[in-house]
């Protein structure tokens, strides 16, 4: 897939604070790309940095063909940005807020009414339209920032942790509209810090730490690059023999094998959908029954912790 | 549309709207009837027609000085960012700023000129015409200077300050409460400030415009005021736009 921006060496630095540490990275154009970091991690200076809102210190991106530095003025259309902090300081209501954003982006009156009410619909908030914004709850005034850029549909979306204080089905709603908007092809780049929510929408995702960028990959690719990052547990009717446990060891897929207690076994292993299968084929031919099995793949909070050395949360804490 | 949104935004502040114009009558009926019974000197005949005029304009000039206050508010609350990502050019979104903030002080100052008219009485159409196309030009330079200067020191404290220091030199130093012969005789400095001074050619031009002019003084050239402020306004529309591109991509708002 050819990609639709490209950063090169991309640098902020904040007096003494290098918010944004020489990035390198593609977009591809089409894709929903995570980008995953803790606290300070740089997301939101990488992302203003690309819609033009604040200058690089170093480095520049070509958004489109256009570099962000030499052509802001056309970068900027192609973008539209779901803000971390809701921007409403209209003192107004939803509707104006929505309305307003969809008239400067050149939507016609007609087609943005038809949106406007469409999107407000679908996020639970045109019953809310009329409400004054200082009346609305942190959850609803998110789902007025999402509604500008879904009504918007720009070739490039920007969502910056877009469901943070929206509830569970809030949140389920939210990942369907945005991968919606990608399927009607507009390429989006989300910015979060929840593992979960990176997973289930990123084709691909882009770890950052510390201004830097860790690795960039597919979900699936990053989980599946932890050497023995399955985990299956089972646990056998009777103990298990030396024997089972060196025939188990043989899978080239296994990679450690912990007898946690003498009838359960833990196997640390890769692609455990195909394996599994084997090896209970294995356990049934050499007559060996099974109580039960436990499985579990890596997160990318395991994806995290490996190439960081730290789990997110430590992350968290550690960074400023 | 940016001019739409800082119109309506500045009406939000209805508070603020109805205590500005209480102020406004109330230095009329008080201040300006009391100190015209004090000033009645050879170039003042009729004090308190020159001061209603000369009021207008300094209330037009504090509106549209509001927008500097505004840029705070937006920084504050991150509304900057939005702004400068939206399909907008930076000359437009200065320009439709200024533009913004001026209608909207010009908007609200309009029936208080009105009501001042009433006061004073005498109109010529065309000058006033005229008069009027200086004082929109006026008061969108004003609203670009005060957004210029608001993006260059990025503090709020010390821009209430300078404006504060600002307002006395530049309107106490105008022709707004007293005409030039008066300055220019107090100190030939002074006269020279005032004499060099937007205020000043705002109020000469709303004064020749209303035809109250004549009785103090005549305007020998409308045409150097007017350029004057044409002068004003582009300037800080286009140092305005140049500014706020450099200063506020840098960052460091917060
Ligand atoms: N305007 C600014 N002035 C000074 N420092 C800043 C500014 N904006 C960001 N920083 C610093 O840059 C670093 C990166 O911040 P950034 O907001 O990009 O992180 P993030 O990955 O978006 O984090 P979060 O998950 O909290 O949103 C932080 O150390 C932050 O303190
Ligand atoms: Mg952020």
């Amino acid at each position: 897939m050819p990609s639709i921006i490209q950063i090169s060496n991309l640098t902020k630095k904040f007096g003494n604070i290098v918010a944004v540490d020489h990035l390198d990275l593609e977009v591809e154009d089409g894709e929903i790309l995570g980008l995953l970091g803790p606290n300070g991690a740089g997301k939101t200076t990488t992302i203003l940095m690309l819609a033009t809102v604040i200058r690089p210190t170093e480095g520049t991106a070509t958004v489109g063909g256009f570099d962000i530095r030499k052509n802001p003025e056309k970068v900027r259309e192609l973008f539209g940005i779901v803000f971390q902090e809701p921007k409403m300081l209209w003192v107004s209501t939803p509707w104006d807020i929505v309305n307003w954003h969809a008239k400067v982006c050149g939507l016609s009156t007609e087609e943005r009414k038809r949106r406007v009410k469409e999107v407000l619909e679908s996020l639970d908030m045109w019953e809310h339209r009329r409400k004054n914004v200082h009346a609305l709850s942190g959850g609803m005034r998110k789902r007025v920032e999402l509604a500008k850029v879904l009504v918007q549909r720009p070739k490039i979306a920007i969502v910056d942790e877009p469901t943070a204080q929206i509830d569970v089905v809030g949140k389920h709603r939210v990942w369907n509209m945005l991968r919606r908007l990608r399927d009607e092809g507009s390429t989006l780049i989300l910015a979060t810090n929840e593992l979960y929510e990176a997973d289930e929408l990123s084709d691909r995702v882009a770890i950052m730490h510390r201004g830097k960028l860790l690795v960039c990959d597919t979900p699936k690719t990053l989980k599946d690059s932890i050497v023995g990052g399955d985990i299956v547990e089972i646990q056998l009717e009777n103990d298990a023999s030396a024997k089972i446990v060196e025939e188990l060891k043989n899978f080239k897929e296994v990679v450690n094998i912990l007898q946690v207690k003498p009838c359960i076994l833990r196997l640390y292993l890769n692609k455990v959908e195909e394996v599994v299968p084997k090896i209970m084929n294995t356990l049934v031919k050499k007559n060996v029954p099974v109580t039960s099995i436990h499985m579990s793949e890596p997160s990318l909070d395991d994806v995290f912790a490996h190439y960081t050395g730290l789990t997110i949360e430590e992350a968290q804490k550690s960074g400023e | 549309m940016v001019v739409e949104r800082d119109i309506r935004l500045f009406f939000q502040y209805k508070f603020l709207i109805i205590l500005r114009a209480i102020w406004f009558v109330s230095q009329i009926v008080l201040f300006g009837l009391i100190a015209s019974r004090m000033i009645n000197v050879r170039e003042v005949p009729d004090y308190f027609r020159y001061y209603v005029s000369g009021l207008s304009i300094m209330t037009l000039y504090s509106a549209a000085i509001f927008i500097g206050f505004d840029i705070y508010e937006e920084a504050e609350h991150g509304v900057f960012e939005y702004l400068l990502s939206l399909p907008v050019s930076r000359r437009q979104l200065v320009l439709g700023r200024s533009i913004g903030g001026g209608l909207r002080s010009f908007i609200y100052v309009g029936p208080l000129i009105a009501a001042s008219l009433f006061v004073i009485g005498a109109v010529n159409p065309l000058n006033f015409l005229v008069a009027l196309f200086a004082l929109f030009l006026f008061s969108f330079g004003v609203s670009g200077m005060s957004i210029t200067i608001a993006v260059m020191i990025k503090s709020s404290d010390r821009f209430d300050i300078l404006m504060g220091v600002l307002d006395a030199l530049i309107v106490r130093l105008s022709t707004a409460m007293y005409p030039l012969a008066v300055v220019q005789a107090a100190n030939p400095l002074y006269g020279g400030v005032a004499n060099f001074n937007p205020v000043s050619y705002a109020a000469d031009l709303f004064r020749w415009g209303t035809g109250i002019e004549s009785t103090y003084f005549t305007l020998a050239n409308p045409l150097l005021p007017l350029l004057g402020i044409i002068a004003f306004f582009a300037i800080f529309t286009f140092v305005g736009v140049t500014i706020y591109d450099r200063r506020i991509e840098g960052g460091g708002w917060q």
